[in-house]
């Protein structure tokens, strides 16, 4: 579905991931890497969820259960186990997987966008107040702590990789090969048949459907790849904050800024919701002292995006550039443009 | 158990459940005349409880005074909320997740507002009335009584105002074919306009009958939010006898739940039902499938 990089496009993805890839190097700042490595967990979230919600079209408001499902599966499993989070992590995202094939099943068969919303949100809930009132598991508004962190390692060229409070440069290595292989995911789904599929059937169901797409399985297919994705977020976040509680991990909180963040980025496209996680977890930051205000910020910055930006920031290049060229050169045809 | 105090839940789960009902039937009027999801309804619950807990305990206004005045100011917000968002946003395409996505934004918007202005404290009016009615060993306060008279009341003239009056009919000719009620001369615009105005109305009786119960937080719009949900799909989304139905459905439900299981588990015990009804049959309990 997306047209294929053109070269100019190419560097620039080189250059952003050799300057994510440098930065630890250059800055040890750990509260700059802190930043950037929530950005990139809530990067992932936003892709997952617009994977769904944007690219194929299914309205859901319920993906914070499987961010808190794997968060709580890869915990508990290296807690109670003892194996070793490297392994937990993806136990927990198949977990999450299983969890979404679960919830999907129901949503299959309703076409209307409400129902899919309500039943979604309803899923979300049970899955919050399970994990709340199981307390002699979770913990529940405790806080589940002492959640191992990953093991350090070492590698030939950069040394030692330490997944420490004081050292984060090994969370955000790792959170970064997570980034680009759910990128790498995201993209080789759209741009497979199934990818068309999915737009096919956000864009008319009947019609994919009278064209032989088959609906249920892709339905299946984009909630099972979307949770395990979520889920694998959800369980690093865990071992890397090290404390669990179920409003943190699984509050509507969390879903309302993931909805935010893949809004204000733009909904249906591939960087949008990445552009957006960075942009709003760097707010979140700033607004720190303002911390009432914060989500009453948020309320507002989605109420305005929707009205006035509906395809989100990337919207504002092509407004301003009208804006401009309108006022040099009043005779150009748009057209020409297309 | 003894059977009067089981019997004594089912009755108090009836009544809980006709505020379930005054709230899910507003969903319903919302979406039944213009399709849209409003998930911002919890908060005129929750605006309209303090705006009778400010009338009622910081200005001393007699509460069969200040309930009105609640009323007519929640009629107003809604109205405007409607005018300045929905009122645009239906005019665009893809209207059906732009309105739930703004509705979803005004939920936290105002929230948060009421947090800033009336602070995180847990606020409650004095009862309306005091008293308990005993009748063959089963024990129910006046107030409840109350709660379950006014749901009642209200019901019946929302009911009469939908299919006797001018008003009622015009709602009901937009929601079933907008186009041609245009061409009858109804205007759309100031229908969608008025039932967001009468269904944030309903949001915020329910929510001035239980603030002596329940407390005002500026929390307390999102759990009733869910219910109403859970309500309308009960009942058949866009439905408004559904909604009645089902809201004293599921408040009893959740009473006969909460014996069985304990009082954490109500929530999930709704959540599972609406679930489950999803699953077996989409189109509401009551409703037809086409």
């Amino acid at each position: 579905m997306f047209q294929p990089l053109r070269p100019w496009q190419w560097l620039l993805v080189a250059i952003t991931l050799a300057a994510l890839a440098v930065l630890p190097l250059l800055s040890s700042n750990s509260y700059v890497l802190h930043v950037l490595i929530l950005s990139m967990i809530f990067g992932i979230f936003a892709s997952a969820w617009n994977l769904v919600t944007g690219f194929a079209g299914l309205k859901t408001f319920g993906h914070h259960a499987f961010f808190g499902i794997g968060a709580y599966s890869s915990a508990l499993v290296a807690l109670h186990s003892g194996l070793s989070p490297w392994l937990t992590i993806w136990i927990a995202a198949l977990i999450a997987t299983v969890a979404g094939l679960f919830i999907g099943l129901p949503i299959l068969r309703i076409r209307s966008m409400p129902h899919v919303a309500i039943v979604t949100l309803g899923f979300a809930e049970i899955v919050r107040i399970t994990i709340s009132n199981l307390q002699s598991i979770t913990r529940g508004e405790l806080g589940l702590w002492g959640i191992p962190p990953f093991e350090s390692f070492t590698l030939p060229v950069l040394g030692e990789m330490k997944f420490s409070p004081a050292d984060k440069a090994g969370y955000y290595y790792l959170i970064l090969v997570l980034l680009v292989f759910s990128t790498g995911l995201i993209t080789l789904l759209m741009r497979s048949k199934s990818g068309l599929a999915l737009v096919a059937m956000r864009d008319a169901e009947d019609a994919a459907e009278s064209l032989g797409v088959n609906l249920t399985r892709h339905k299946l297919l984009v909630f099972g790849v979307s949770a395990f994705l979520v889920g694998l977020a959800g369980a690093f976040f865990g071992h890397y904050i090290g404390i669990l509680t179920p409003s943190a991990a699984v509050g509507p909180d969390l879903m309302i800024l993931v909805i935010a963040m893949a809004l204000v980025g733009g909904l249906g496209t591939l960087s949008g919701p990445l552009a957006g996680a960075l942009v709003l977890t760097c707010v979140v930051e700033l607004l720190r002292d303002l911390n009432d205000l914060r989500l009453l910020i948020y309320g507002a910055i989605i109420v305005i995006v929707v009205m006035f930006l509906p395809k989100g920031l990337a919207t504002l290049g092509p407004i301003v550039r009208r804006r401009f060229t309108y006022l040099r050169a009043p005779t150009t045809s748009p057209a020409k443009h297309l | 158990m003894t059977i009067s105090l089981f019997i004594e839940q089912i009755i108090n789960g009836l009544i809980i459940g006709s505020m379930y009902a005054l709230v899910g039937s507003g969903i319903a009027l919302i979406y039944g005349t213009m399709r849209v999801l409003n998930l911002a309804h919890g908060e005129f619950y929750m605006l309209g409880g303090y705006l009778v807990f400010l009338l009622v305990v910081t200005c001393g206004v007699p509460a069969y005074l200040a309930i009105p005045i609640a009323l007519l100011a929640a009629f107003l917000l809604g109205a405007l909320i409607q005018r300045i968002t929905i009122h645009y946003l239906l005019q665009r395409e893809g209207w059906a997740f732009s309105t739930i996505a703004v509705t979803l934004g005004l939920s936290i918007f105002l929230q948060n507002s009421a947090l800033l202005l009336f602070g995180e404290n847990v606020q409650s009016v004095p009862y309306y009335v005091t008293g308990i009615v005993e009748f063959a060993g089963i024990r129910i306060p006046m107030q409840r009584l109350l709660i379950l008279g006014v749901a009642i009341l209200t019901i019946a003239v929302m009911t009469y105002v939908l299919k006797a009056t001018r008003l009622g009919w015009a709602i009901r000719a937009t929601s079933q074919d907008r186009d041609a009620a245009a061409v009858v001369g109804i205007p759309a615009s100031r229908i969608y306009l008025i039932t967001f105005g009468i269904a944030a109305a309903l949001g915020a009786i329910a929510a001035a009958m239980m603030a002596p119960i329940y407390a005002i937080t500026p929390w307390s719009g999102l759990p009733i939010l869910f219910k109403g949900f859970v309500v309308v799909i009960l009942g058949g989304l866009g439905s408004f006898p559904g909604a009645i139905v089902g809201g004293l459905l599921l408040g009893v439900v959740e009473a006969v739940g909460v014996q069985l299981t304990s009082t954490e588990w109500r929530d999930v015990i709704a959540f599972a039902l609406m679930i489950a009804v999803i699953w077996v049959r989409p189109w509401g309990l009551f409703g037809s499938k086409s």
